[in-house]
């Protein structure tokens, strides 16, 4: 590993500055950044450990009730806390299905929600540094592209990259609609904005290194979630190799609002198969005012992966992400 | 005084010195004279013996100046130093400590046994011995804290900055001066010396090196130890302690994982126990799916998982009995 300097900020304001240095990282659980720094694919020289503002602050690090009826997520809450919260299991059962489906207990008690959304690829040849790697390497090409791309997205690829984004728990929280917020907006390190979870994560595009969209110095404070009755019946169902601690294949974020056999409402978002936790606005479309059957069901399914592109080894996602939302659906509306 | 060395090294067949030594302790202080350490580096460090005032951190070998003026190069050796500094008696052959029973009869030779009748009275003889003694632990304690890793293979190439840590394992204070890019897993084994964490994959994957934190299960080798200070740690070595257990009682868990197979060839064992430990305080349902889902994150290559499921639920069984009965 790369020898680096560590630091520790006395607020979140001296956070946002020392992270918009170049050449700097922040840590929070560290699941995914101590692995990548291991493996020299995170070359950091500075280090900003936000774990000690967590432990001063707890609303950086709890879950507190919004007047809205929803619930703000601390950014450094562990994976746990959340999975484990009364709230989170009646209110968002999809968020804590998620998250229990997601890493290991151990993990869980280490990595924070908002890195959670922050976690790299687990794409092969992103993790190797003697391959060729647009995202890790501007420029020197996608080894995915012709190499074994099994594990890889069908969903919001592009010519130069067809990394899976990781995350299962913000797969549900596209779902859900949850809102991000961000402090030191624009390097001023007082400054805040709030961003939709769905436009935190961009598509590789041609900058595959571009992931989210925040900047240099940025921090995740919370995570909101807005008040969605209908979603105290929601699933997540995940798709894996092995029966527990895996990466999806495919999964689906589900929650439904029938009423006398017709659907109100719907939130479908995939995971496992695109380059970003993807909502699918298109499922949903297909799902309202139409009778909870399973052929509504399917055609909802046909929507949400209508512009799938297979490779050599990952058209299987395309059948298999169908039939996941087709379980999910059926499962939560049974 | 006496005053003991050993290798940094803790062999587990050196247990029974533990025994021996607590001979020595009871003895010195019938003659009114002090064991000033027996505890090295690493392991050493962790190990309880009956005077409680011996935590002087260690003369160790590698503790260079102190360990060459005394003529020590191997092995154990132990010195009897006379209340004018003088060394009255040493034991400095073998691959062992000394007979109690040598040390006592040194101890008779050197010290009047009627000594131990003025004890709390302070002679100008025993000052002085005592401040030496103090002396020399305050030098000890200085290249303890800058003690380097005990394996070569994970000394930095290159010159970079340390950052002075105190670790707070097993219940006791611990400080190191390590680079912020060694793990918490390695500056307990190679800084240490505390070896129950296992290094498995490295990568978070295996669960090998799980210990608790704050009483919770996490992978030491994804966090960095200048992150852990003031965190209570707890390894497989002070799990019994961490639960009241006294002397070498075993915790429940690791009682059941011999009683149930819960093991072949032990890598994995110490990760297994404490990540077993932790579920239990975690609000997991009573099946053992809900146990195999629980330890997901700990492989066993040997698939000791059967034992492992059974082992668990035995400790979770006794352990709700026991809550039933204190109702």
């Amino acid at each position: 590993m790369k020898p680096f300097d560590y630091s520790v900020p006395g607020s979140l304001d001296e956070a946002t500055r020392a992270g918009a240095r170049p050449a700097t990282r922040f840590i929070a659980g560290g699941t995914t950044l101590v692995d990548l720094m291991k493996l020299e694919v995170e070359t950091p020289e500075h280090l900003v450990d936000l774990n000690p503002l967590g432990e001063r602050d707890s609303s950086l690090a709890g879950v507190s009730d919004l007047p809205t009826g929803g619930l703000r997520l601390g950014a450094l809450a562990r994976m746990s806390d959340i999975a484990w919260d009364a709230r989170v299991k009646e209110r968002y059962p999809v968020l804590s299905q998620a998250l229990m489906l997601a890493a290991s207990g151990q993990l869980r008690n280490m990595a924070s929600m908002a890195g959670n959304l922050l976690q790299r690829t687990r794409c092969p040849y992103f993790r190797d540094t003697a391959t060729p790697c647009n995202k890790r390497e501007p420029g020197s090409g996608c080894s995915a592209l012709r190499g074994y791309n099994r594990s890889h997205a069908i969903l919001g690829t592009s010519e130069h990259c067809i990394a899976t984004h990781p995350s299962d728990p913000a797969v549900a929280l596209v779902a859900l609609g949850a809102t991000v917020h961000v402090r030191g907006a624009g390097a001023q390190p007082g400054s805040e904005r709030t961003i939709p979870i769905d436009d935190l994560h961009v598509l590789p595009g041609t900058h595959p290194e571009r992931e989210t969209v925040l900047q240099p110095g940025e921090v995740i404070t919370a995570i909101d979630i807005p008040p969605l009755p209908f979603a105290r019946r929601s699933l997540y169902l995940k798709i894996r190799d092995r029966a527990s601690y895996a990466f999806a294949l495919a999964s689906a974020a589900v929650a439904l609002d029938v009423s006398n056999g017709t659907i109100r409402a719907a939130r479908v978002a995939l995971g496992g198969v695109a380059t970003k936790p993807w909502r699918s606005t298109a499922a949903e479309r297909a799902l309202v005012g139409k009778r909870a059957t399973a052929a509504a069901f399917r055609s909802a399914a046909e929507a949400a992966l209508s512009g799938a592109v297979p490779r050599t080894d990952n058209a299987f996602k395309i059948e298999l992400a169908k039939r996941t939302l087709v379980r999910a659906l059926t499962e939560v509306s049974a | 005084m006496l005053l003991a060395f050993h290798p940094t090294h803790w062999d587990p067949s050196w247990a029974e010195y533990v025994r021996a030594y607590n001979r020595v302790i009871s003895n010195a202080k019938s003659h009114g004279a002090r064991l000033l350490s027996v505890v090295g580096a690493g392991a050493w460090q962790m190990l309880v013996f009956d005077d409680a005032s011996l935590d002087f951190p260690a003369a160790c070998i590698d503790a260079g100046p102190i360990a060459e003026r005394y003529g020590v190069v191997d092995g154990p050796a132990v010195f009897l130093i006379d209340p004018d500094g003088r060394v009255a008696w040493r034991h400095t052959a073998g691959s062992s400590p000394p007979s109690p029973n040598d040390v006592a009869d040194a101890l008779a030779e050197t010290l009047p046994a009627d000594a131990g009748e003025h004890l709390g009275m302070w002679s100008r003889r025993q000052f002085v011995a005592t401040t030496l003694a103090a002396t020399l632990a305050v030098a000890l304690t200085r290249r303890i804290a800058r003690a380097s890793p005990a394996s070569t293979a994970t000394r930095p190439t290159t010159a970079t900055s340390t950052n002075a840590v105190t670790l707070r394992v097993n219940g006791r204070d611990l400080s190191l001066d390590v680079e912020p890019r060694v793990t918490l897993l390695d500056a307990l084994r190679e800084y240490l010396g505390i070896t129950g964490p296992k290094k498995g994959c490295d990568h978070g994957q295996c669960g090998a090196c799980t210990v608790h934190v704050n009483g919770r299960r996490i992978l030491s080798c994804l966090t960095f130890a200048v992150m852990q200070q003031g965190k209570e740690i707890t390894t497989i070595e002070g799990l019994a302690a961490s639960a009241g257990a006294k002397g070498d009682a075993l915790h429940p868990m690791q009682q059941a994982f011999i009683d149930h197979d819960g093991f072949q060839c032990g890598y994995c064992t110490s990760g297994q126990v404490m990540s077993a430990a932790a579920v239990l305080r975690e609000p997991w349902g009573p099946t053992d799916d809900d146990v195999r889902e629980a330890m997901s994150g700990n492989i066993c290559r040997c698939g000791a998982y059967p034992g492992i499921v059974a082992a668990i639920q035995s400790v979770r069984k006794s352990s709700a009995t026991d809550q039933g009965g204190r109702r």
